[in-house]
């Protein structure tokens, strides 16, 4: 019986028990969510996605400095009340979304703002009202040049661009190579200590496989697995109008990982062949490397959000090499050591 | 259940595997550790910035925008000597110094920035003759970052006043009773309300203010809170009181939460997992069947040591933000226990449905994720919307900014996953039994068995589907939760979709499990008995559903949508018809199933999607005649 068979054994089961599937539909479900997150906050900040203009009630001696800064604002209206009583009664009748009361306060331009507690367009007042009052604070500083000791730079103009342009490449993508990656180490911990807890293993020791064999194919599968899945996603996002750059190197990375992934949950397998403790110690494991890697120049979630948002420097290959030289490194060690454990004391 | 019992069986759970210091207990206890310093380690060092460079800007040494750009992370700058770019003709942009253009997007770059003629250049990568959107989206970053740091510029003149012009003071008011919160130009701790609470919970937010350059302004004048209220897990709160120190109110805070509360649970949970499975594995649980104890006691006693470390996890983290100067207390713990319950209990059910390890982690990490997104989604919305109770969570979140709920918000959003919890744990409980907990069978059908458990015969449906009422229950608040953000347009269909699937499911499954189980005949008066069964209990659980229009969620079209209870029509015979209709409704549908499910499993899915379209054209109708 040769690695391969003991490969073919290990997809069919995970075909079999519906597994990849699950796999598949929990990544599905993150990413979904993940997105959902985006189009309920895109729909919160984003000026276009609300149906209709904010509008605030503006009252106070400083009032026309701030409706010309609102003007600087779209999607921005603004109404003139002659007292903070008149402004507040149509706050309180749904007529105006906020109020602004602006008059001089030793020197400076105070603004006092109110608005609505309870509404899910709060967020969007707030930061169109933000908006206006930086546009007011950026032409009361130009009227004070004289008492700044440096003048502050212009603005680069406002342009209509998406605030979550970057959202696919940092967060999803990320997230869609390092979840088969994760998962991957975790299904080979189970498999292994399955086969030791159930005392499958010895069935499979009398067969001339070696577990050097057994390893092989089990953890090759997985690792396997991973840049699969990692290109179907990939695929995905790209008939999405996603389109993700550097699909090789991506790829790449993920194989990388995933074999060192799978090379470290096996043998914590083999080390400790008790499920729960196994599994225990991967999570954490993971996790701890995961976290430890933002020591590193570059994390590779922000390798990979480089590569796919197309702008990778030297460093980002230079990062990429590194983990493909480790990776074979690990793997070969790793193979190594198994090589000279014993299969019969894993009982 | 016998308490010495219980316990005894809870000790040997908890010590199992402790007596000796084995390599696996080494290997976790190595593996928590490295975890813990590794996350100190990131959390002082700042975090994982995963927006570094990912927008390349060239940019050439004496150009204004060159420290601004070299100084964000987010930009990878590349050192650029003027002239090397070929740039298109420019345009003014309004702002004095400052013009736009176009480049060739084939040079690697997206934007390029030079100083020309003493005013400032910027040139956005075009492909197609179409400004490309990540040089948008770069330009509009830029902006940011330019801001950013004129504001830095400014802290540093000696003349505050000219630098900061402008101050600002939010409050965040309720329109109808904005009476009671303070009046125009009143008191100071009304001006700085937070926006997490009612208007008394503004005065914490005045702290964190000794580092500020500016304070010897007015405070009540210049105090800006931001969304974090009282309760400030970020340091975000400024009272510096400039446009740019106001933090539009978004949950940072329920995600932080989210992540804080949960992440725990999905170890804790793998390891009851684990161990749940283990007796399935090598009949080792038969020695504890047969000895002279229930099967509750067994399954408590196990249990127990999980619930109990949860707590104290729980009561752990609520502690440590009380020190870091949170107002939580009881109700935070109390507002995590259910979720703790619900992990717990959907985990059990999924270590006895699973025939591996393998299979036992994927369905883990479904129920993980499910029941995160349940956690977590509604919770977003708990400064703005009632739809935000649906989850625990949010009682945490509103505990730990010191705002006040009600009592019945407290049922609200407990009760409902502890109900789900509890059926879990029941119907994992009815197939702990030797000849379910040692064989092996595909999940679906381990789930049919665990319903078919509780069915004996044909009005035994009723209690069966009654027990799913509160996941669907559950699942249609989560629906609501999810939809509710969407236009009505849209919202309202899609939920009607969801509702009848969810409740028809509801409603067929026991029906299913019972004819495969043979529980009773195939004729066509049996099924319709069965049917009706399944309808009227149905029909009486979801009863308890009209607590939603009292408690939950008032005003919410989607939710009335969602919970037909007819409160909102004004007339009293609409209401007794809309009381009465549902029943007719429930049983309809049921038999429809019932008469597909006794004839095999392709017409028991014919029957399944008939019921369903039946329930959405009576949804719809229904929505006709009310509005």
């Amino acid at each position: 019986m040769s690695k391969t068979t003991i490969a073919g054994r290990e997809f069919r089961s995970l075909s079999r028990e519906k597994t990849i599937v699950l796999a598949l539909l929990i990544q599905v479900v993150i990413a979904g969510f993940s997105s959902f997150l985006v189009v309920g906050l895109t729909s919160l900040y984003e000026p276009g996605a609300a149906a209709d203009d904010i509008v605030v009630g503006v009252t106070g001696e400083e009032a026309d400095a701030l409706v010309a800064a609102a003007g600087e604002v779209d999607g921005l209206e603004v109404r003139r009340y002659d007292d903070r009583d008149a402004a507040r009664a149509a706050f309180d009748a749904n007529r105006v979304g906020a109020t602004a009361h602006a008059e001089r306060v030793e020197g400076r331009t105070a603004v006092r703002v109110t608005a609505p507690q309870a509404s899910v367009r709060k967020t969007f007042i707030v930061v169109q009202v933000r908006a206006a009052l930086e546009a007011l604070e950026r032409n009361e500083r130009a009227d004070r040049t004289a008492s700044l000791a440096n003048d502050p730079l212009p603005i680069p103009p406002s342009v209509d661009a998406s605030p979550y342009f970057g959202f696919p490449y940092t967060v999803l993508v990320p997230t869609l190579v390092f979840l088969p990656v994760f998962i991957g180490g975790a299904v080979v911990v189970d498999s292994l200590t399955e086969e030791v807890e159930r005392g499958t293993l010895t069935l499979l020791r009398v067969t001339p496989a070696s577990l050097l064999d057994v390893v092989d194919g089990k953890a090759g599968v997985m690792a396997a697995l991973t840049p699969i899945q990692v290109g179907l996603w990939i695929a995905l996002l790209s008939a999405n109008d996603i389109p993700v750059g550097n699909v090789a190197p991506i790829l790449a990375i993920a194989t990388a990982l995933s074999a060192l992934s799978v090379a470290f949950a096996a043998g914590l397998a083999i080390l400790v062949p008790v499920r729960q403790r196994a599994q225990l110690a991967y999570s954490f494991g993971m996790l701890a490397a995961f976290a430890a890697a933002a020591l590193l120049p570059e994390h590779p979630a922000t390798t990979v959000a480089r590569f796919a948002i197309d702008s990778p420097t030297l460093g980002t290959y230079a990062h990429l090499v590194g983990y493909v030289v480790v990776s074979v490194v690990a793997v070969a060690a790793f193979r190594r050591w198994v090589r000279g454990v014993d299969a019969e004391a894993l009982g | 259940m016998r308490p010495r019992t219980l316990l005894r069986i809870a000790r040997w759970e908890s010590t199992k595997g402790v007596g000796g210091i084995d390599r696996g207990a080494i290997a976790v206890v190595v593996a928590a550790v490295a975890f813990v310093l590794a996350v100190g380690t990131v959390a002082l060092a700042g975090g994982v910035a995963l927006e570094d460079g990912i927008y390349r800007v060239g940019v050439s040494e004496d150009a204004a925008y060159h420290d601004p750009i070299e100084a964000d992370p987010t930009f990878a700058a590349v050192e650029a000597t003027p002239g090397e770019v070929r740039t298109g003709t420019t345009r003014p942009t309004g702002t004095d110094g400052v013009v736009v253009g176009g480049f060739d997007g084939t040079d690697r770059l997206d934007l390029y920035v030079e100083e020309r003629a003493g005013r400032t250049e910027i040139y956005v990568a075009v492909a197609d003759g179409e400004p490309t959107e990540k040089s948008l989206a770069a330009l509009s970053a830029l902006r940011g970052t330019v801001s950013g740091y004129n504001d830095a510029l400014m802290r540093t003149e000696a003349d505050q006043t000219a630098a900061f012009p402008v101050t600002v003071a939010i409050r965040f008011l309720e329109r109808d009773r904005a009476g009671a919160v303070g009046s125009p130009g009143g008191g100071t701790g009304g001006e700085i309300a937070a926006p997490g609470g009612s208007g008394g919970a503004g005065d914490g937010s005045g702290d964190g203010s000794t580092d500020d350059p500016d304070a010897d302004a007015s405070a009540a004048d210049t105090a800006v809170s931001s969304s974090l209220g009282a309760f400030d897990l970020f340091g975000t709160s400024s009272t510096t009181g400039s446009p740019s120190d106001i933090q539009p109110p978004f949950p940072f805070q329920s995600l932080v939460l989210a992540f804080l509360f949960v992440l725990p649970l999905n170890f804790l949970v793998q390891a009851y997992g684990s161990s749940m499975l283990a007796e399935r594995l090598d009949r080792r649980g038969e020695l504890l069947l047969v000895a002279p104890i229930s099967r509750a006691e067994i399954v408590a006693g196990k249990t127990l040591p999980y619930i109990a470390v949860a707590l104290a996890i729980t009561t752990a983290i609520v502690g440590g933000l009380r020190l870091l100067g949170s107002d939580g207390g009881a109700l935070s713990v109390l507002a995590v226990a259910p979720l703790a319950l619900l992990f717990l209990g959907t985990t059990f059910l999924a270590a006895m449905f699973a025939r591996s390890f393998k299979e036992l982690t994927f369905l883990t990490v479904t129920i993980t994720t499910t029941l995160t997104t349940y956690a977590f989604v509604p919770a977003i919305f708990a400064e703005t919307s009632q739809v935000a109770f649906v989850s625990p969570l949010t009682l945490a979140i509103e505990d730990l900014t010191g705002a006040g709920v009600s009592a019945g918000e407290i049922a609200f959003s407990v009760g409902p996953p502890t109900l789900v919890a509890g059926i879990c744990f029941l119907l994992g409980l009815g197939i702990y039994r030797e000849e379910d907990l040692f064989t092996q069978r595909p999940v679906h059908l381990k789930a049919l068995d665990a319903l078919a458990g509780r069915i004996h015969r044909p009005r035994g449906v009723a209690v069966a589907v009654a027990l799913l009422v509160p996941f669907v229950f559950v699942a249609e608040l989560l629906a609501v939760a999810v939809l509710f953000a969407l236009p009505v347009r849209l919202s309202i269909p899609l939920i009607f979709g969801t509702i009848a699937v969810i409740e028809e499911l509801a409603k067929g499954l026991p029906i299913y499990a019972g004819y495969v189980h043979a529980r009773y005949g195939r004729t066509v008066p049996v099924a319709v008995a069965v049917g009706a069964a399944s309808g009227i209990g149905f029909f009486l659980a979801e009863k308890i559903t009209l607590a939603i229009q009292f408690v939950g969620l008032p005003g919410l079209a989607v939710a009335d949508a969602a919970f037909q209870t007819g409160l909102g029509a004004g007339d009293p015979a609409l209401v007794a018809v809309l009381a009465l209709a549902p029943l007719v409704l429930h049983v309809v549908t049921a038999t429809l199933t019932a008469l597909g499910a006794s004839r095999g499993r392709r017409l028991f899915v014919v029957g399944l999607c008939t019921a369903v379209l039946v329930h959405l054209a009576y949804n719809v109708a229904v929505v006709n005649a009310l509005v």
